[in-house]
């Protein structure tokens, strides 16, 4: 079995366990496996927009010597931790940037190796494992289910860099849920702001803006949203004004989960507003 | 003039005249112009060494030809500007004086010295450098002969648009036949689909039917609709098309046209022409002015053809003109001259992520538009949208929809947006007194006779002009949304609109890109066709009897694509004028003695003018398609390919100058 060097970060460890939770068991059923970093710390949690700003760069580069010393490849899963990981890693490894990058290896003691390819699990499923593989592991499709994809901003931008997918209309996760036997529905919003941390202070804008995605989804037909991104999940599950249990708002492990054939103590719902246990069972996935 | 009895020597020394040309002070103001003399005049072998303020005007050129009567001279080198320019001019000049003109050389001083310096003392150095190396060359250069060829006097026309109708018409009312290849069942293009042309708004069916009609009916005219060219070979003058006539499964010699088949097709395909406006039938034809006026079968979705079932269209045809067993035929043409007219395609406005087409049903592109406002097109010119059949009241159109974004696009300006979307806008206006039309635009570009005027027409008409660009379109409701910014106000503007049209770039038509590829005629990064210079000779290719015209060479407007086809036609004429063609003798040849056939030459030539002849293992060049480029000489590793007049010894000795 394929074994992968994993960072969860550390919101995969509280407010979204189910993200981390499902994708280490799905990871099994469908043919690999993550192996957490024994130690890590803060991904440095925003990407720091100065561009002189070293020390902010300190704390993902410390990740990342340490991820060398296992393997080339990283694997993560938080939106955000992606991101900073692998603007990081960019810039470390941008030609003209040698001296800086020398400056911030210095900064850590751990040794850094090689230069680690940082990957997302879904371009660990799209392109190490394949979604005809997938496919074939699916226990319970995910039959007739409206599922709008929401990528947001930070899987995807900037573009260059991340190297995901199209900024403006990305697929990876329609394409996923395809192949779990869900069907992709038509969607305008799926790289549009959440709200992301304005949601601190001015809850109001938060709102509107994660308003607007969920009624755009749900124009097209959706039943259920899924995500890659803890915040983004925060955002448009909670800042509802009724949380009728209407249009759940998922990990997509969660659903890759069901997909798969795991246990509903294994999916962990807990986080996840109105009654989605609830909603499954009424479509029959559960 | 006679040339001069050998002398008695063994070896009879070469009698090098060199002309330095001043280029007014392009030349002078850098080069020392007297040092450099001084310092040629005493080179071996140079007899005389002249300066002139323009060798190339009619004083100058006689100063040359005056030395090589008076100093007996055997040789020149001009050191002047680029050989591109002047090198036909001197060398001409050195043949009426009794030279061959192949034993004039080119001294470039100009491009590659003085332009390129502002110090006197180091350009003085290198023009003296290059007039050496030169003299070396023009030393080893041998008299030779012009080769002919005889010439085909038909033209093959590739795409019947309207460059291709126009090219075709041209060539063929000056009395030479023409073969018009088109790869859709009838003739006329993109131009067939439009409404109305700007800035005149004549109809566009109108002005483009007597044309097609001509075309159809002239007697010189081979048309071949349906039909692709798949290969070519030969050279310029004496081309022979492979042309593969696709299946149509309707006997065009016994069909009359008469439509009934039209009427009991149940097949249905996706309405290509009306840019998947309506539903289209598996029999078809593109328009009801179709010329020919002949239905054919898509065989990929005729029920009969896939399934076994139906047979309906057979069953009517009055005249049995119905052959389910048809197959592609290939034909072959030969010809002197090629006109590309392979025309061009919209950007697939899919791959703009964030402006929602092929998703939102109400977001169309610029041709789907103009079938709306068509009289022939699917709502007969009535602006209704697509989603529920209603008039839309409220249309943003975004201009440079995949123009003019090196990020998710084409880098290039389409040319022709700004002028055809005021143009939908004011049809639009025209039909819907009521409507409302904004425009999004990044900058209105209107160099155009009476293009300035009829923008100004748009604007006062009420059209809303808002500067900034579109950054998303999506559904919400029954209304289409736009987000885009107003730079001019300095905010961002959300617009609720019925329908939106997106102005989506112009590209190459790929099927004429692919078969640039397969003709190995030049294209640019972004497939369109590249002319031979983009000033001087912008209807040639640099293969030569390959002309173009149309939108296949570059975005590019109605009238601008008749004068070009107009401009190749007139091209083909002028070769067509002559008996037989010349080309330069300056080519490869091989040393039979040497060569052992090992085919390094054939496939390093970018011409197929080198072929290895199997039985005799021998390389064969042919002189006619043989552009001198070298390569094969250069690639040969027992030295039996040579260039003329560019051999190794006379490469070497011009290198041992230095």
């Amino acid at each position: 079995m394929r074994r992968y060097t994993y960072y969860p970060g550390c919101t995969l460890y509280t407010k979204a366990r189910s993200l981390d939770l499902c994708a280490r068991k799905a990871a099994e059923k469908v043919g690999f496996e993550l192996a957490e970093m024994p130690t890590w710390n803060c991904c440095g949690a925003i990407y720091n927009a100065t561009s002189d700003d070293l020390a902010a760069q300190v704390g993902p580069v410390r990740n990342l010597a340490k991820a060398s010393q296992l393997g080339d490849k990283l694997v993560t899963l938080c939106a955000a931790c992606h991101n900073v990981l692998k603007r990081v890693q960019n810039r470390l490894d941008q030609p003209g940037n040698e001296v800086e990058s020398e400056r911030l290896k210095t900064f850590v003691d751990e040794r850094y190796e090689r230069s680690v390819r940082v990957m997302h699990y879904l371009e660990v499923l799209k392109q190490d494992i394949g979604f005809e593989a997938i496919k074939s592991k699916v226990v319970k499709p995910l039959a007739k289910l409206k599922v709008a994809s929401y990528y947001g901003c930070l899987m995807v931008r900037p573009k260059e860099v991340l190297e995901f997918d199209d900024a403006e209309n990305p697929q990876v996760m329609d394409d996923l849920m395809r192949a779990l036997g869900a069907e992709p529905t038509r969607f305008d919003f799926k790289a549009e702001c959440c709200g992301g941390y304005l949601v601190v202070n001015r809850r109001d804008v938060a709102k509107s803006a994660s308003h607007r995605i969920l009624d755009n989804a749900k124009a097209w037909g959706a039943e259920a949203i899924v995500t890659t991104c803890p915040l983004c999940q925060y955002n448009l599950d909670k800042l509802r004004v009724v949380t009728d249990g209407s249009l759940p708002v998922f990990y997509f492990t969660q659903l890759l989960g069901v997909a798969v054939g795991l246990g509903q103590d294994e999916l962990g719902f807990e986080h996840n507003a109105g009654d989605p246990i609830e909603f499954l069972k009424t479509k029959g996935l559960l | 003039m006679m040339q001069e009895p050998a002398e008695p020597l063994k070896k009879k020394q070469p009698r090098v005249g060199v002309f330095v040309c001043h280029c007014g002070i392009n030349i002078a103001g850098v080069v020392k112009i007297p040092e450099l003399l001084e310092r040629v005049g005493i080179m071996p072998d140079v007899v005389v060494a002249k300066d002139y303020k323009y060798c190339c005007s009619d004083p100058g050129q006689q100063m040359i030809r005056d030395s090589i009567n008076s100093d007996k001279l055997d040789r020149v080198v001009v050191a002047c500007c680029s050989p591109t320019l002047h090198e036909t001019t001197f060398r001409n000049a050195c043949a009426e004086a009794g030279l061959n003109s192949y034993q004039c050389e080119i001294a470039n001083i100009r491009e590659q010295c003085a332009w390129v310096t502002e110090d006197k003392d180091k350009a003085t150095d290198k023009a003296t450098e290059i007039v050496r190396t030169t003299k070396a060359k023009v030393e080893n250069d041998l008299p030779l002969d012009a080769i002919t060829v005889p010439i085909n006097k038909r033209a093959l026309v590739v795409g019947a648009g309207i460059a291709g109708i126009q090219a075709a018409l041209d060539i063929a009312n000056a009395g030479y036949e023409v073969v018009l290849v088109e790869k859709e069942p009838s003739i006329g293009g993109h131009m067939a689909q439009l409404s109305e042309t700007f800035p005149t708004l004549d109809c566009s069916q109108c002005i483009l039917t007597p044309r097609t009609v001509e075309t159809g009916r002239h007697p010189k005219i081979k048309l071949m609709t349906y039909s692709e060219v798949d290969a070519v070979s030969g050279y310029v003058g004496n081309f022979k098309v492979k042309i593969r006539q696709k299946a149509r499964y309707v006997d065009f010699k016994t069909c009359t046209g008469c439509g009934v088949c039209l009427e009991k097709c149940p097949g249905r395909t996706e309405g290509r022409f009306e840019r998947g406006l309506t539903k289209g039938k598996a029999i078809y034809r593109l328009l009801p002015q179709a010329v020919p006026n002949k239905p054919v079968i898509d065989a990929k979705s005729c029920i009969y053809l896939t399934k076994g079932k139906c047979g309906n269209c057979a069953k009517v045809c009055p005249t049995g003109a119905i052959h389910y067993d048809d197959t592609d035929k290939f034909v072959e043409e030969e010809v002197g001259a090629i006109v590309l007219a392979t025309g061009y395609e919209l950007f697939d406005a899919a791959r703009l992520g964030s402006y929602g087409f092929g998703l939102v049903p109400d977001v169309v592109d610029g041709l789907a538009f103009e079938r709306l406002l068509s009289a022939s097109g699917p709502t007969s010119g009535e602006v209704k949208r697509p989603s529920d059949g209603k008039t839309p009241k409220k249309i943003v159109f975004v201009q440079c929809a995949g123009s003019r974004d090196s990020t998710n696009g084409m880098p290039y300006c389409s040319k022709i947006c700004c002028m055809y979307t005021a143009k939908q806008a004011i049809l639009y206006r025209h039909r819907v007194h009521d409507g409302q039309a904004t425009i999004c635009y990044i900058d209105v570009r209107t160099p155009g006779k009476g293009f300035e005027e009829f923008y100004k027409r748009a604007t006062d008409d009420g059209i809303q002009y808002l500067r900034g660009k579109v950054s998303k379109i999506f559904r919400q409701g029954d209304k289409v949304m736009v987000w885009a910014s107003d730079t001019l106000a300095g905010r961002k503007v959300e617009l609720e609109a019925d329908m939106v049209v997106l102005a989506t770039a112009v590209v190459a038509n790929p099927d004429g890109v692919a078969l640039a590829r397969k003709l190995k005629t030049q294209i640019d990064a972004h497939g369109f066709m590249t002319e031979a210079h983009p000033k001087l000779r912008p209807v040639e290719t640099l293969t030569a009897g390959f002309f173009l015209a149309g939108c296949g060479q570059g975005p590019k407007d109605i009238p601008e694509t008749v004068a070009q086809a107009s401009a190749a036609a007139a091209k083909v004429l002028a070769m067509f004028g002559n008996t037989r063609l010349t080309h330069s003798p300056t080519t490869a040849q091989v040393d039979e003695e040497i060569c052992v056939g090992c085919g390094y030459c054939e496939r390093t030539c970018a011409y197929d003018a080198v072929k290895v002849d199997a039985a005799r293992k021998k390389a064969v060049v042919n002189a006619a398609l043989c552009e001198g480029c070298g390569a094969c000489a250069v690639a040969c590793p027992s030295g039996a390919m040579t260039h003329k007049n560019a051999t190794k010894k006379a490469i070497f000795e011009m290198a041992d100058t230095f």
